[in-house]
């Protein structure tokens, strides 16, 4: 499989892709406006290892391709932040190697949402801090009209939530939160079929404008988007600053973004992750071939399959650490801890705490998602337990909020009626305070491209992100158990 | 004639005593297995609900919320340390208590009942009792005659569990098939009798929001606008401290 696999690309040696695989992850950044030819099958350096991506549809033109053209005045496509070499997302790292290569000047830095606010010097490094230090893009959202709460803003580091143009307080009321692009792949387990009601909110799914149908709620932070069409177009108008966009050309987005796979491929511990024999959820083809949709909270068809072929160990390096990775699937799937306080969990009749494992909520068969309509709130931007430091007055980089709930709503089931929070999350577009600081979780897969991770990009590395689910639920690891969890995630 | 009225008034004060409605913090009981959840009143712990799923009839409390027992003592031994009730009806109040924050270590000794689901994964082992998989959904077949859908909440709550958003999906399916000429819904707020005396109202909108999800959700699941009618029963009504727990209810009426 790995032979086929290195056999492929070197047959695509002569194309452009090939050349952008041999390249260092930083030099391996597509510009928009970039032409040439992807091959249908390429491998990027990580820190770790290498990605996989494959287009099932085979090589993709870039040249006038809509994904790669940019759209609008300020320069970007929608590959400015869905980067091939970072899973189709990008790295905080990438960003300052982009910074430093094109004095900042390139589109992914525009003023509008790639700096911390546009009122902001656009020439300093300073003004894109959030985008060079955590890989994150502004989102302004007004308050939604039917909102349940108040909002004021508390502590304001980057000036835009009280910015008498951009803020709180403007003509058109703003919200600015901080968020990681979202990778463009594996979307079929995304987006499948949706149930017409949302377990989590005892509601109605959100439906496709243009089919009336029910959409799975679960690919952008919060949900705001019915499609990857509208989404498309969203993005078009809003990051892109365009002026129209044409129904061919959205569907070409969409065409191209469905059929994109993205996995861990080589792991320069574990080695090939595609090899015959080996656990059948690894690399981009085992994502391109399996089934979306299927629920792998089970011991029978778990969320990532079977490692059991690397259990065995042995006394190489990389029987060992292929030993350390099942047993990280193992602690995934069987380690039992108290879940407990997290919105649209244990509100919604589980019961609170509730003794089970990280494949409760992390239930979507190979990209790790919650195969609901996934916004939850674990916690990551609401005081107490959010990744900032204890006293908001220490944080430097994200903007504090207020909430506070009105009389007659029903209060966060677990924060009350006063919430202070870095990001309200799907209570920007629900207008409920119960769902303040509830997001969607994020696929699993390619993580070692795309870091710093959680919504806020506020765990640097693998060890950051478990040591905050270790400490949020006390769950008590071992040295030895977060190492086997980091190899585990890392060659997903 | 005087010993029958005794007989009687002595068989509904027994009939009474075995019935508790009280407000209190729920205490964790871990286990080996899955957790129980407990409850304590004038000196006597009370068994509640073990940790299942959402397809438990009953769903258990929530730690940094009170709960409101509704329930009767049932004479069986004790589970999980606790005198258990049976039936019992849990509601978890809505606003944040944090007192509420007991969580018991397991004990030798102490066993929590049965479940189909274990801790971690549900499971296909030996000896394991897995959940019967849902029924099938039925479509409606003629004759169609006027039906009664009852949906019950937990005390001051709007939100459709996923065992009443089952029952609504079955009336909105009714209504599609049968063509429903009209479909009547009403909305009730309730009230309740504590054991200590004190009475208990729910929220004066709670009636109106319950009414808002359920017609949403029914004209969402393709039940025609045009039929639907709508009565908000805003008033309490006088509660008995037994059948309390039925007065906090909407009822969907659908006649061909």
């Amino acid at each position: 499989m790995r032979a086929t696999w290195v056999g492929a690309v070197a047959v695509l040696a002569a194309s452009a892709a090939f050349a952008l695989a041999q390249q260092s992850p930083g030099t391996a950044w597509i510009s928009a406006g970039t032409t040439g030819v992807l091959a249908a099958q390429t491998e990027y350096p990580t820190s770790t290892g290498r990605i996989g991506l494959l287009f099932s549809s085979g090589p993709v033109d870039m040249k006038a391709h809509p994904f790669f053209t940019p759209l609008g005045k300020n320069g970007r496509a929608c590959v400015t932040c869905h980067q091939p070499a970072y899973g189709m997302s990008f790295s905080a790292e990438a960003a300052r190697e982009l910074w430093k290569r094109t004095s900042g000047k390139d589109p992914l830095f525009a003023a509008v949402d790639g700096s911390n606010c546009p009122n902001l010097p656009q020439d300093q490094e300073k003004s894109h801090s959030l985008l060079l230090q955590r890989g994150l893009i502004r989102v302004f959202l007004p308050v939604p009209k039917n909102a349940e709460f108040t909002i004021n803003v508390v502590n304001d580091p980057t000036g835009c939530n009280t910015n008498p143009i951009y803020g709180l307080n403007s003509p058109t009321p703003t919200v600015s939160v901080y968020r990681r692009p979202r990778m463009a792949a594996n979307l079929k387990y995304v987006t499948g079929p949706a149930p017409r009601i949302v377990l989590k909110l005892g509601a109605l799914a959100d439906t496709d404008p243009a089919t009336g149908r029910p959409v799975g709620m679960n690919f952008m932070a919060d949900a705001r988007e019915a499609t990857l069409l509208t989404q498309a177009r969203s993005a078009a108008m809003g990051h892109g600053e365009a002026q129209s966009v044409t129904d061919e050309q959205l569907q070409k987005i969409v065409e191209f973004e469905n059929q994109v796979y993205v996995a861990q491929i080589f792991d320069r511990s574990a080695g090939s992750l595609a090899e015959p024999g080996g656990p059948p959820t690894l690399g981009p083809a085992a994502m391109a071939s399996h089934r979306p949709g299927v629920l792998g909270d089970n011991d029978y068809d778990s969320v990532f399959l079977s490692f059991e072929s690397w259990k065995k160990g042995g006394d190489s390096a990389e029987e060992q650490f292929r030993a350390s990775v099942a047993r990280g699937a193992d602690i995934f799937m069987f380690r039992q801890f108290w879940l407990r306080d997290v919105t649209h969990i244990n509100s919604i009749g589980l019961g609170n705490p509730l003794k089970r494992t990280c494949a409760t909520c992390h239930n979507h068969q190979m990209t790790g998602q919650d195969l609901s309509a996934g916004f939850v709130d674990l916690g990551t931007t609401n005081y107490p337990r959010w990744t900032e430091p204890p006293l908001y007055s220490d944080a430097r980089d994200l903007p504090v909020f207020k909430i506070t709930c009105k009389p007659e709503a029903q209060p966060h089931p677990y924060l009350g009626r006063v919430i202070y929070t870095s990001d309200p999350g799907r209570a920007l577009i629900s207008g409920r305070c119960a769902d303040v600081g509830s997001i969607v979780m994020q696929q699993f897969r390619g993580l070692s491209a795309r870091a710093p991770y959680f919504s806020n990009g506020s765990a640097k590395n693998l060890r950051e992100l478990v040591d905050y689910y270790d400490r949020r639920f006390d769950m008590k690891l071992s040295e030895i158990e977060k190492q086997d969890l980091i190899n585990f995630l890392g060659v997903l | 004639m005087k010993l029958r009225v005794l007989a009687v008034l002595l068989l509904a004060h027994t009939a009474a005593a075995q019935q508790l409605n009280f407000v209190t913090c729920p205490i964790v009981r871990d286990t080996r297995t899955v957790p129980c959840f407990l409850a304590e009143y004038e000196g006597e712990t009370y068994y509640l609900v073990v940790q299942q799923d959402i397809s438990a009839d009953q769903y258990p409390p929530q730690l940094l919320h009170e709960v409101l027992v509704e329930g009767t003592i049932d004479k069986g031994p004790r589970v999980c340390g606790g005198i258990p009730l049976k039936p019992v009806k849990l509601s978890v109040m809505p606003e944040i208590n944090q007192a509420c924050n007991t969580i018991l270590p397991a004990e030798p000794g102490i066993e929590a009942p049965p479940t189909h689901r274990p801790a971690g994964p549900s499971t296909r082992q030996p000896g394991a009792t897995p959940a019967a998989p849902p029924a099938p959904p039925v479509r409606p077949a003629p004759p169609f005659v006027e039906r009664e859908w009852k949906v019950l909440y937990d005390f001051d709550s709007a939100f459709l569990f996923s065992r009443d958003t089952r029952t609504v999906n079955q009336a909105a399916d009714y209504a599609v098939a049968s063509k429903a000429k009209r479909i009547e819904i009403e909305a009730h707020r309730g009230a309740t009798l504590l054991s200590n005396g004190k009475v208990l109202v729910e929220g004066e909108s709670v009636a109106a929001q319950r009414a808002e999800r359920v017609v949403t959700l029914l004209k969402g699941l393709g039940a025609d606008p045009a039929s639907v009618n709508v009565r908000v029963v805003s008033a309490p009504p006088r509660p008995d401290g037994s059948t309390d727990p039925q007065t906090r209810f909407v009822s969907i009426r659908v006649s061909p």
